[in-house]
């Protein structure tokens, strides 16, 4: 079952990444209409939503652990913080190189640049603190790690609010051309957040079999 | 150890003071506490022994409510210690080989504190009771800090019983005294237990357990493997199978 | 109930007595705010030298920043005691809520970082070239909002005692950073309300609503989760 979907999500990503090149390709600006960098957005929104989501399934795997202190929560926190910080890392990256592509400069202090910028930061943050040598027993760790969960979930959207009330030089304005770019964009989506999905539950029974090995 | 008693005291949970009800610890996959059940009536001491890592300390830690037992319950004269701990906690008080005052504070200052943590009434005047009571009168202005290892676990007992407990849980506090602290250590317990009240003490010295106490609990590693009271063991026998027994667990 | 307010009292006096008498925390925290302004100014010469009016700009990030690491210094002690002698085991003995405790060590934090204040802001408005905002009231009310603020997160987590230095400095800094671009803009209002078009967050009020905002989601966030903190 597990290899059945994990095959299938990634033939998705691939599919859909064979149609942004061609059905579905995005022009590149007027100045340079073959640039193919603009499809990277199909890569970009999907990530921040898989990121996102990703976020939420922490949150409410930290509230679970703190609520029954039974492992399987603390195994989907940290399955959930790798893969969303991964997701975060290509959120980041495909963002830096849109606007470079798109505007100059690599980077500049817009709202939604600042929220990835620091959506990143709140996973490496966790992901340091999951694997830092604390003293203390592996309760007190996923005790630690769910606090910092739920704290850093309610920094998110701060974060954006905050960044909000800068004003926006750059507001990227994007609309369908046409139908089949639409198509791809929501294959694209269900690619990405099937492989989320599956990489989350496979992460997390990798970690039930590590725990059911070092019992015994 | 071998053919010994086990005589347990079968008291109704409503009128123990201290009512330790099937609990149960593991730390990771460790099992430390399986299935502990123990009844202390009101006036008793106990002496719970067992060899390092046995699970002492863990045991005393949860009846005092500081870790929770994966199962089972702890009562204080009837009130449990988790889900009503407003009524149970001004009921206990601990002593551990840590004193568990501030440095910083002076004596003074350092009762006056617990007493308000605790809602006592006219905390001055039972302060200084207490200061007279453990003979810290005339150290009433100086910083914890400059106390010598005896008196600061004077300050320790005195923190202890601020709020008048019925329950007094004492967690190796023998450790690292010399024979005049250990003297008036040995003599607050008598007369706390004089005055009705529950003591429940850990330690690994079974002739200072056995001299403090009216009932000695063994504890090895999971389970309890003797309990009697010390009016029903003979002492020379039991403390010669006790040592065997440890030294064979070493 | 009952206990609260004996507790509570009793929790912050014992702090603020302890803090006063050790007389380590305030003057490694003036110090180190002190050295970081210095720093920053110095680091901001060339900057000033091309924009005249950029000292009150540096000059507010440069009193945040201060805040930040000296306040985060601050916390860390106030539970480090509690950990010498195992002194919260006291506490936790005691029949006293984790909310209480939480709100009277927050109390001692922001209490900490005004005290501090005191003598950085003069400080700042001196290196920096500042002039002193006429609505003063204003300027302690900002700060204030961000002295909660740091406090707010900073009680929380410096309660774990297995969070120690460098580990509780980042995980409280990520919190708080969003926090930083309001405030930073606020107090650059008010350092510099002629060059106001240079600020991230033109509006004051949105400035201000928003550290309120920050603050009320944080103070009631951290106090229901400080009993795990302290627990475990």
């Amino acid at each position: 079952m597990r290899r059945i979907l994990l095959c299938l999500a990634f033939t998705l990503v691939l599919l859909s990444m064979w149609m942004a090149l061609t059905l579905g390709r995005i022009e590149g600006p007027s100045a340079n209409p073959d640039s193919v960098v603009r499809n990277i957005l199909y890569a970009h929104v999907p990530s921040a939503i898989c990121a996102l989501l990703c976020f939420a399934v922490l949150l409410v795997a930290s509230i679970g652990y703190l609520w029954t202190s039974k492992p399987k929560w603390d195994r989907l926190a940290a399955a959930s913080a790798e893969v969303g910080a991964i997701f975060a890392t290509i959120l980041n990256a495909t963002g830096m190189i849109f606007s470079r592509a798109e505007w100059g400069p690599w980077w500049t202090p817009s709202a939604r640049l600042i929220t990835s910028a620091i959506l990143w930061f709140l996973y490496i943050v966790y992901l340091i603190l999951r694997t830092a040598s604390l003293p203390g027993s592996q309760h007190r760790r996923a005790q630690i790690c769910a606090v910092f969960g739920i704290i850093a979930f309610l920094d998110a959207p701060m974060v954006y609010i905050s960044a909000r009330l800068i004003p926006d030089i750059h507001r990227p304005n994007f609309s369908f051309g046409s139908s089949w770019q639409r198509v791809t964009f929501v294959l694209g989506m269900v690619a990405t957040l099937l492989l989320g999905a599956v990489l989350i539950w496979l992460r997390t029974e990798i970690l039930k079999n590590k725990a059911r090995l070092e019992k015994e | 150890m071998t053919a010994i008693n086990k005589d347990k005291e079968k008291d109704s949970a409503d009128n123990a003071a201290v009512s330790v009800d099937s609990v149960s610890k593991a730390f990771a996959a460790r099992l430390v506490l399986d299935n502990i059940s123990l009844g202390v009536a009101q006036g008793q001491s106990v002496c719970v022994c067992g060899v390092n890592g046995a699970g002492k300390s863990t045991l005393l830690r949860i009846i005092a409510g500081l870790m929770q037992p994966d199962a089972g319950s702890v009562r204080l004269c009837g009130h449990n210690i988790r889900t009503n701990p407003e009524k149970a906690k001004p009921q206990l008080g601990v002593i551990s080989h840590k004193s568990m005052v501030y440095p910083d504070l002076t004596v003074f200052e350092n009762l006056s504190f617990f007493a308000n943590l605790y809602g006592v009434k006219d905390s001055a005047a039972r302060v200084d009771e207490l200061l007279e009571d453990v003979g810290l009168s005339s150290y009433r202005y100086d910083r914890a800090t400059i106390l010598s290892r005896g008196l600061l676990q004077r300050l320790a007992i005195a923190r202890a019983l601020v709020h008048r407990p019925i329950v007094l849980l004492a967690d190796e506090p023998f450790t690292g005294l010399d024979a005049e602290a250990c003297q008036h250590l040995i003599s607050v317990l008598a007369n706390f237990t004089d005055n009705g009240g529950t003591t429940v003490m850990t330690t690994h010295d079974i002739n200072i357990g056995m001299k403090c106490c009216d009932r000695v609990v063994v504890l090895d590693r999971t389970r309890l493997i003797f309990d009697a009271m010390m009016c029903d063991i003979d002492t020379i026998s039991f403390t010669q199978d006790y040592l065997s027994y440890a030294r064979n667990k070493n | 109930m009952k206990y609260f307010w004996l507790s509570f009292k009793a929790i912050f006096v014992k702090d603020i007595v302890t803090e006063l008498r050790a007389k380590q925390v305030l003057p490694t925290m003036i110090v180190l705010g002190m050295l970081i302004v210095w720093i920053l100014r110095i680091a901001s010469e060339a900057a000033t030298k091309v924009a005249p009016e950029s000292p009150p700009l540096i000059g507010a990030a440069a009193l945040w920043i201060a805040l930040l690491f000296s306040g985060l210094l601050a916390q860390e002690k106030s539970f480090a005691t509690e950990h010498q002698q195992d002194c919260i085991y006291g506490l936790l003995l005691a029949p006293v809520d984790a909310a209480t405790i939480y709100l009277a060590k927050l109390l001692v934090n922001v209490v900490m970082l005004c005290i501090f204040e005191l003598i950085i802001v003069p400080v700042v408005i001196v290196f920096f070239q500042l002039i002193v905002p006429d609505r003063w009231f204003t300027l302690i009310a900002v700060l204030m909002l961000g002295n909660i603020g740091i406090s707010a997160v900073g009680t929380l987590f410096s309660a774990i005692v297995q969070l120690r230095g460098s580990l509780l400095s980042i995980v409280v800094l990520v919190i708080l950073m969003p926090m930083m671009i309001p405030a930073t803009s606020a107090l650059m209002m008010l350092f510099a309300p002629s060059h106001s078009a240079l600020v991230p967050v033109s509006s004051f009020a949105s400035a201000i609503k928003y550290m309120i905002a920050f603050d009320a989601v944080f103070v009631t966030a951290c106090w229901l989760l400080f009993g795990f903190a302290i627990k475990e």
